[in-house]
């Protein structure tokens, strides 16, 4: 599970690039401006923060 | 646009924002119904005017509960840093405010733009509207039906499941739609989760929270287009009623919910839905 997480944070971290530079498109508004794509950049990071917290508590020696 | 319609969409931002009418609805159809034709909707201006008003009003959310704000954000990160959740109440509310932020978060972001171009307009946001209503009573309904099957006990907050809270979160998704109501779709689902009506109300207006302020905060380069400074004066003071009248609402509204139930508001979105639905197919509103 923490390896998914951790591949999961990466995949999210490079899409998120890929938004703000405008590489990728996909659901957003034809012809929109930039912040559009921001708003991509920031979802994707927090869903890779949210996927690395996931790791953490993977990693955790348990109880 | 002018001080007075100002100050009318704030205090009516503030309020339908948090009661369970869809603020999205009324900030289409009473400009409508006004026949306010000199505001532009889509212009730089007005959009900055909207990012101020909904800053207003998570700040006043965030003041509201700030206590609970303070718990909850010391409980996810000492969980974050210990690697190990503990069960505790602030902590797994935390969790479960996170979790159930996840769906509208990528929902919102995929869908937001083409619902409000499809259906930005009176006719549809009166019909949503009107489904609103019935959505409450329909939630009411399969509330005592449950109850009353399985003679199940109301659980706090914290007893939520993970599944639950994503469910809660994707009936939240739901008031991309204008007309349907953030604060109404997550109440019901939360009340089919086994929560009572105060806990609905609590557990709907902090899952609001973050995603009112990380709508506005997102949105803030639009305060910076060069015709936002048109309407400072106007955003300021509509910042500030939408503030004051969001804060108002809340702590009306976690009042009311101790002894009451949705319905009235489920009745006043079906009549006003009904109204405004039949005079925008008659042309009346556009």
């Amino acid at each position: 599970m923490r390896i998914i997480a951790l591949g999961l944070a990466v995949a999210f971290f490079i899409i998120g690039i890929l938004y703000g530079i405008g590489k990728i498109n996909l659901f957003t508004e034809s012809g929109a401006g930039h912040a559009h794509h921001v708003t991509h950049l920031v979802v994707c990071w927090v869903l890779a923060l949210l996927c690395l917290i996931w790791a953490r508590f993977q990693s955790a020696p348990r109880r | 646009m002018t001080f007075f319609q100002a100050l009318v969409l704030a205090l009516l931002q503030g309020v339908s924002e948090l009661f369970p009418v869809s603020s999205l609805g009324h900030t289409i159809l009473v400009p409508a119904v006004l026949h306010w034709r000199n505001i532009d909707r889509s212009s730089a201006s007005f959009l900055a005017f909207v990012v101020v008003l909904h800053l207003g009003t998570a700040v006043a959310l965030v003041i509201f509960y700030r206590a609970q704000w303070y718990a909850i954000v010391r409980g996810l990160v000492a969980s974050v840093v210990r690697g190990r959740l503990t069960g505790a109440r602030e902590e797994r509310t935390g969790w479960l405010l996170v979790i159930a932020t996840i769906p509208v978060g990528i929902l919102g972001v995929i869908f937001e733009h083409p619902v409000r171009r499809l259906f930005g307009s009176p006719a549809p946001a009166a019909l949503f509207l009107l489904l609103n209503g019935l959505m409450m009573f329909a939630g009411e309904a399969l509330r005592r039906m449950q109850r009353d099957a399985a003679q199940r006990a109301d659980k706090p907050i914290e007893r939520l499941s993970y599944p639950a809270a994503i469910f809660i979160g994707l009936a939240q998704a739901l008031a991309l739609l204008p007309g349907i109501s953030r604060s109404g779709s997550s109440m019901v689902a939360g009340l089919l989760c086994d929560l009572n009506h105060e806990d609905a109300a609590r557990f709907s207006f902090l899952l609001a929270t973050p995603v009112i302020l990380a709508a506005a905060l997102l949105e803030i380069p639009k305060l910076l287009a060069p015709q936002s400074h048109l309407v400072l004066v106007q955003a300021v003071a509509g910042g500030i009623a939408a503030g004051v009248a969001a804060y108002c609402s809340v702590a009306f509204l976690t009042r009311y919910f101790r002894s009451n139930d949705l319905r009235p508001f489920g009745w006043y979105c079906i009549l006003a839905g009904a109204i405004c639905f039949a005079l925008a197919r008659k042309g009346i509103i556009t």
